[in-house]
């Protein structure tokens, strides 16, 4: 995991080939894109697109591209961006190849506060205050740094080794999952329902608002992330190398996972608990290019975008004019490269 | 009674008053705007009235919507011969109001979650909702046709009757179906009265072995008491929380002593009958156990729904 050659990423071979990859990557989700524009429910022809984006398509086919079919393909892209990012810095961070925020229970920690929130702001007679939406980015974002403190907390025995991380990671999960079933069972019965689809991770109500929502947050954390990715990359060579570097680890540790908790909980407050896209792309990234993050969490970045705009393609075509939550595709896809890895990871 | 006459009067002079304006306008334009195409007229004449909705929303209702998207007030629309454009179901459209089929038998499915692009389909000019979606969500369904969720409760459908009757302009016809249903339940009163005075019912629901009872207020248990006016045991009284269908034991069943048991269940056999406790069940031991299966208007709201019960009470007591 850890190639000891040169730290700059600009010069060498690899970083061409990365590169490369990216470029391809890049190219790739544009397709799916655009296949995803034309798919679903209602048929849309290549040249209906073209002719809808050129300004002479019918009214009908407007509405559909541009306020149905391209929001929630760009939250999508997000999501995956998010999604993916978030994993990639949990991953380097603990130094745990398992430490997907979905899967340690981070997700379910902002979910909880999200579904609390939410019920809260129900018992009230009045009409949700217009923050309400706004907020809860804030909020799961703040569940998620509580389920992460927790994890640390617990998983904390003289430092804190992979598989404990993650088996404290996976009670934490369960304990929050406990806690929304709690809160749910309080709900109304159309609120529990909606919740439920919520949390099972869902994009299929995207609009405008929902991006512009998201958007900020991907803007500000995924650069600050690549700003940070040198420092993460020196963290790989061990604790004691890094401090000899000139790094202080505890510090940028902190600042690092707030960095990741804050993506992956924007991220969940738009889309709920899709799990393993955070496990699954930076995986793939360190394949094709390598295990230095400069260069692993673009690439990863990509990959998670693809992953879930495939994944909601599917979610919205298989059984359509019905949807089935794009949460539980990304887990036909993750649930066994997660088994896979667990069998093959011997520490 | 009276109340009822004051509102109706109400409503009445409210209408006038509403149709007074329309031929102003009418006749306004008529004079101003000779020159105005057929079509531009038609967009003038059906301007639209301006109600706020249960989201708090002014939502401008078009007249004379033809394509109307109601999911799972059907119900409500049938009774105002009104037919919706698609109607609601589960399970990829296998899982329909299967009492109402006669009606709705042609009228195309939607999914009950309502995905946008399934609304798009029908392409409809008017939607209406009960569940209150989240805000986003109603901003999406406006981009479609204008939107209009409910005010009036769930769990009372002569209010929701009432609003979907001013909503869709036909406030005459919607107090006509509830009276007409007032008159129907008055026979099925009468027929109580004379055949079953003074005895309890309860309309029991059997899912393999658990029990459920009707809320007294709510679905066909306001029909059972409210209307036909079988005597509250005293149990379901009890148990009456926040659910339309409460889970109760066999023991509580038992308990209810009811002179007459409808039982919703779609198993022929069930162990539960082969129990003590429900062969010592009044209504067992007088053989006025009725059986009806799931599908059937017990479990819904609306005034048909409500009026298949009533037909079901009478067909039972003869």
């Amino acid at each position: 995991m850890t190639d000891t050659d040169d730290l700059s990423p600009f010069k060498d071979r690899v970083f061409k080939r990365s590169l490369y990859f990216f470029f391809f990557l890049l190219f790739l989700l544009l397709i799916l894109t655009v296949i995803s524009l034309g798919s679903g429910h209602l048929s849309l022809s290549p040249g209906d697109i073209w002719q809808t984006v050129t300004g002479s398509g019918t009214e009908a086919h407007q509405l559909l591209l541009f306020q149905f079919r391209l929001p929630r393909i760009i939250l999508a892209v997000l999501v995956g961006i998010g999604m993916a990012t978030a994993g990639a810095l949990f991953q380097g961070v603990t130094q745990n190849g398992l430490a997907d925020p979905g899967i340690i229970g981070i997700h379910t920690g902002s979910g909880f506060f999200v579904v609390l929130f939410l019920y809260l702001v129900s018992l009230s007679q009045d009409q949700p205050p217009w923050w309400a939406n706004i907020g809860l980015p804030f909020v799961a974002f703040v569940g998620g740094i509580t389920a992460a403190i927790l994890i640390y907390v617990l998983a904390w025995k003289e430092g804190v080794t992979p598989i404990r991380l993650v088996l404290v990671g996976i009670g934490i999960n369960a304990g929050f999952s406990a806690a929304i079933l709690l809160v749910q069972l309080r709900m109304s019965e159309s609120d529990f329902n909606r919740a439920i689809i919520w949390l099972s991770g869902s994009i299929w109500n995207a609009s405008w608002a929902t991006v512009l929502r998201l958007l900020p947050w991907i803007l500000l954390f995924v650069p600050l992330a690549l700003y940070k990715a040198r420092i993460l990359s020196v963290m790989q060579l061990g604790e004691e190398m890094a401090v000899g570097l000139g790094t202080a680890v505890e510090k940028e540790r902190i600042k690092l996972l707030i960095i990741g908790v804050a993506l992956s909980a924007a991220s969940v407050s738009v889309a709920g608990g899709v799990a393993f896209v955070g496990l699954v792309a930076p995986h793939l990234a360190r394949r094709l290019v390598g295990g230095k993050f400069q260069r692993m969490i673009p690439v990863s970045a990509v990959i998670g975008a693809i992953l879930i705009v495939l994944s909601d393609s599917i979610a919205r075509t298989v059984l359509a004019p019905s949807e089935i939550p794009v949460g539980l595709i990304v887990s036909v896809i993750g649930a066994p490269y997660f088994i896979y890895l667990l069998i093959t990871i011997k520490e | 009674m009276k109340k009822l006459v004051v509102s109706t009067l109400s409503l009445t002079l409210f209408l006038a008053a509403c149709n007074g304006e329309n031929t102003v306008d009418e006749s306004e334009n008529d004079t101003t705007e000779d020159t105005v195409t057929e079509e531009n007229k038609e967009t003038t004449d059906s301007e639209s009235r301006v109600l706020t909705d249960g989201a708090g929303q002014d939502v401008d209702i078009p007249e004379n919507p033809e394509a109307i998207i109601a999911s799972y007030l059907e119900d409500y629309l049938l009774a105002l011969d009104v037919i919706p454009a698609a109607q609601w179901s589960i399970s990829d459209g296998e899982g329909v109001q299967y009492y109402l089929q006669d009606d709705l038998g042609d009228v195309p499915t939607i999914p009950y979650d309502l995905p946008y692009e399934a609304v798009m389909e029908f392409e409809p000019d008017f939607i209406m909702i009960r569940d209150q979606p989240e805000q986003d969500m109603i901003d999406q369904y406006n981009l479609i046709a204008p939107t209009y969720v409910l005010n009036a409760s769930p769990t009372d459908w002569r209010e929701t009757m009432r609003e979907v009757g001013t909503v869709l302009d036909l406030e005459d016809e919607s107090e006509t179906v509830i009276e007409d249903y007032d008159a129907r339940a008055q026979e099925t009163a009468s027929l109580v009265e004379e055949q079953a005075d003074g005895e309890s019912a309860a309309a029991i629901w059997m899912i393999d072995t658990s029990l459920f009872v009707v809320h007294p207020e709510r679905s066909s248990g306001a029909v059972l008491y409210g209307d036909a006016g079988f005597e509250i045991p005293a149990v379901v009284d009890q148990l009456s929380d926040d659910a339309d269908w409460a889970a109760v034991s066999l023991e509580e069943v038992a308990e209810m002593e009811v002179d007459h048991l409808f039982l919703i269940s779609d198993d022929e056999e069930s162990s539960l009958t082969e129990d003590r406790l429900w062969q010592n069940i009044p209504a067992v031991q007088n053989e006025a156990v009725y059986t009806f299966d799931s599908q059937s208007a017990w479990l819904y709201y609306g005034p048909i729904a409500n009026e298949q019960v009533l037909d079901f009470i009478d067909g039972s007591l003869q």
